[in-house]
């Protein structure tokens, strides 16, 4: 009755394989290596975790693909679906929500014309509303990508944020143009 | 020493006292289970017997002593330790938990399956309080989703409690479901292209505790308080998962698992919940029909008990004209034990043949419940005498000799379980060549269609009786439905045709189950001492129901024997 493990067709680039495998000797086990390779999987892949890749980093680490999936869906930065270039995670829980957070998530997705679970066709923003990022002492709170949290906005302080994010993968274009 | 109450005996005994009253029971088990032995009612959802604890649900606390109020479902009990289920504090904290269970509850249950036996609304009444406190909108989620071909999920009136992953983990084993997301987001779900889909997915809307999980085959179907439940025995494999079903106006609803430890603990497998249709659709055999010159020209459907006459002229001229062996039975594994002990005696006395035995169609087995026989009863046929006599042929020789014209008469019970019993050429072959085909059967077929002679069986719904598992335990079968007017079961069908063969009037061969049980008792080895209400609901394995053993249980929902 038990299934068989499944055959995995390899989808795991080597040396994003090799960087997994290489922190297998910082833990005890290796299913505690599950979070560091969740994000190496996320940096090689534009800041989402394909489909295709789940049971081959479970079969990895000795854990079924659906551990993998509970793993990816609880904690808010990871991404089941494709993101921005930045992706603006908005804390709606209590805190957040009794300082405006509602407020700030409603006019991001004006500002943007975005819903949640979509990117801008340029493909550079997306948001996603979060649970408690453990800064309530400073709601509302933003985090983008895996950066330091944006701490006590106000839906004044967005244009700024924008701009800034703007401005910055303005200048990863054309570093990468110089290139 | 052992409880007095319960007669349980106990290698590490300890007292604890709940709500006043000195209870005996095994050091370390769990508080809960504990007073749930001994009747007394403590609210739990996430606790199940026959999965893992989970603790999350938080409804079981219960005062123990300790400075705080302590889950029931996982502290083991220890001598002298004092349980108060009843303190005011205790109220406060199931209130608490119903309160926030039904923050985000839909509270849909006029349009809910589960409403009539959903422990939301139990509890509700029992520990929760009144009115909401809240006017917040409720969380919106997926509703009739189908989780996997069998299962409805409904999303909003989930409870996370998880009792459906823990079975998915370490029942069926497949992995199937989890909990995604976290906080307020929580829901349970399935991985990307791995809906819920194995061969025992159904139960897990039976351990839902509230309406998220239900079973497709009922949903929207009918009110549960509408349904009368018959205690019986699932047909269609040789485990003999205990079931009840669900009937409303003569029809069957549902086949829902009922807890026996020693066969199927609590769970049943998907095919055998939902393979009843046969019971009660348009491929049901009602009618009796007689082919071939004795139809008399026009319509073939004829009185059953002209069928069985013209059954016995049939047997009886190719006795005289062949001999005895050239008379062929094959029977069922579907009868009751009393059925098959009036076939073998049929087969025996007033044929007097020796070619006799039974049908049993095969597939695959799980190493859980799911057996490779696919009919209930097989064991119990054999046991009963159903199995070629002296120098007799079995199923495969009968069809041979059938194929060789030395058989000339097949009487097939059953007929439908031929396909996935015997190999498809020798059985065409067998049937090509018989001068006369008598089947008896609940449903049509290929066989009933080509018969000279059908009589209509009645299905195990219809009958009490018993049945014999793969175990050797031997299990009651309760009439649910009642039969066509005027029909006979197969045991009455050979009771008739035997009477009718030794030149006696068929209507004084009446077929009595409790009698005929009564015979086997004295007369089978293995069955001494069982009756009806020796097997009471849960069975007696072969050999120990010898009287001295244990007091009887009390005989429930038992029908007379047959319609007069
Ligand atoms: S679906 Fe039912 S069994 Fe599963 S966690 Fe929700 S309430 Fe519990
Ligand atoms: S395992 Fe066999 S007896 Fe049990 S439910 Fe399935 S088919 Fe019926
Ligand atoms: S509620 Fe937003 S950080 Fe805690
Ligand atoms: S039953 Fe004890 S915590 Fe759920």
């Amino acid at each position: 009755m038990t299934a068989e493990p499944a055959v995995v067709a390899p989808v795991l680039p080597a040396a994003l394989r090799e960087r997994i495998v290489a922190e297998f000797p910082k833990y005890p086990e290796k299913r505690a290596v599950l979070l560091s390779a969740l994000h190496f999987v996320q940096d090689t892949f534009e800041g989402w975790i394909p489909q295709a890749v789940v049971p081959e980093v479970a079969a990895l680490l000795g854990l079924k693909p659906i551990d993998v999936w509970e793993v990816i869906h609880f904690y808010a930065m990871f991404n089941s679906e494709p993101v921005g270039r930045c992706h603006l995670r908005v804390c709606t829980n209590l805190s957040c929500c009794l300082r405006g957070a509602r407020g700030i998530m409603r006019r991001l997705e004006e500002t943007l014309a975005v819903r949640p679970g979509e990117v801008t066709p340029d493909g550079n923003f997306s948001v996603g509303e979060v649970e408690c990022l453990g800064s309530c002492g400073t709601a509302p709170v933003i985090q983008v990508n895996n950066e330091r949290y944006r701490e006590g906005l106000s839906e004044d302080d967005l244009p700024g944020l924008l701009d800034e994010l703007r401005t910055r993968l303005a200048e990863q274009d054309a570093a990468k143009d110089e290139e | 020493m052992s409880d007095a109450s319960t007669g349980q005996k106990f290698e590490n005994p300890v007292t604890v006292t709940i709500d006043g009253r000195a209870i005996v029971a095994e050091k370390g088990d769990m508080l809960l289970q504990v007073a749930l032995d001994n009747g007394i009612e403590i609210p739990h959802y996430c606790y199940h017997p026959k999965l893992s604890i989970d603790g999350s649900c938080r409804m079981c606390q219960v005062k123990t002593g300790a400075p705080k109020l302590a889950i029931a479902c996982n502290t083991p009990v220890v001598d002298g330790m004092e349980v108060d289920t009843q303190s005011e504090d205790v109220a406060k904290a199931r209130r608490g938990v119903m309160e926030l269970l039904l923050i985000n509850h839909p509270l849909d249950c006029p349009i809910c399956d589960q409403a009539g036996e959903c422990y939301l609304q139990d509890y509700s009444y029992g520990y929760g309080r009144e009115e909401a406190r809240t006017a917040s909108p409720r969380r919106k989620g997926l509703k009739r989703h189908p989780i996997g071909p069998r299962v409805v999920f409904d999303q909003e009136r989930c409870i996370l409690c998880r009792r459906c992953v823990r079975f998915t983990n370490e029942i069926s084993k497949t992995d199937e479901l989890a909990v995604f997301g976290a906080g307020d987001h929580s829901h349970i779900g399935t991985a990307p292209g791995a809906p819920l889909d194995n061969a025992y997915s159904v139960n897990t809307a039976d351990i839902c505790p509230v309406g998220a999980l239900l079973s497709s085959d009922f949903h929207h179907k009918r009110r549960v308080w509408f349904l009368e439940e018959t205690q019986s025995v699932c047909p269609s494999c040789s485990k003999g998962c205990n079931v009840k079903l669900g009937m409303f106006k003569n029809e069957i609803q549902r086949l829902v698992p009922r807890r026996n430890d020693d066969v199927n603990e609590t769970w049943m497998c998907d095919h055998g919940r939902l393979n009843y249709a046969f019971a009660q659709d348009e491929t049901r055999a009602r009618d009796a029909v007689v082919r071939g010159e004795a139809a008399n020209g026009s319509s073939p459907v004829v009185s059953t008990d002209d069928a069985l006459k013209e059954a016995s002229a049939k047997i009886r001229a190719t006795i005289d004209a062949h001999g005895a062996n050239a008379v062929g039975i094959l029977g069922s594994g579907a009868l009751t034990n009393e059925e098959q002990y009036h076939l073998a005696a049929l087969a025996r006395d007033a044929v007097g043949t020796s070619n006799l035995d039974v049908i049993v169609p095969t597939g695959e087995a799980d190493g859980f419940l799911i057996q490779a026989e696919k009919v209930a009863n097989a064991r119990g046929a054999r046991e009963m005498g159903v199995s070629p006599g002296e120098s007799g042929k079995d199923v495969a020789g009968m069809l041979a000799a059938a194929a060789a014209g030395e058989i000339k008469l097949l009487y097939v019970i059953g007929s439908n379980a031929l396909a996935e019993a015997v190999e498809a050429d020798a059985l065409q072959a067998a049937m090509d060549n018989v001068d006369t085909l008598i089947v008896q059967d609940t449903n049509v077929g290929p066989w009933a269609d080509k018969a000279t002679i059908v009589l209509p069986g009645q299905v195990w719904a219809e009958k009490d009786g018993t049945f014999t598992n793969h175990q050797g335990r031997v299990q009651r079968v309760r009439r649910a439905m009642s039969p066509t007017e005027g029909s006979y079961c197969d045991g009455g069908l050979f009771t008739r045709l035997g009477a009718l063969l030794g030149g006696k009037d068929p209507a004084g061969a009446r077929f009595d189950a409790r009698a005929t049980l009564a015979e086997i008792s004295e007369k089978v080895s293995g069955y001494e001492g069982m009756s009806f209400e020796r097997l009471g609901s849960l069975g007696v394995v072969l050999g120990e129901a010898a009287p001295a053993s244990a007091p009887a249980e009390t005989e429930e929902g038992s029908a007379p024997a047959e319609p007069a």
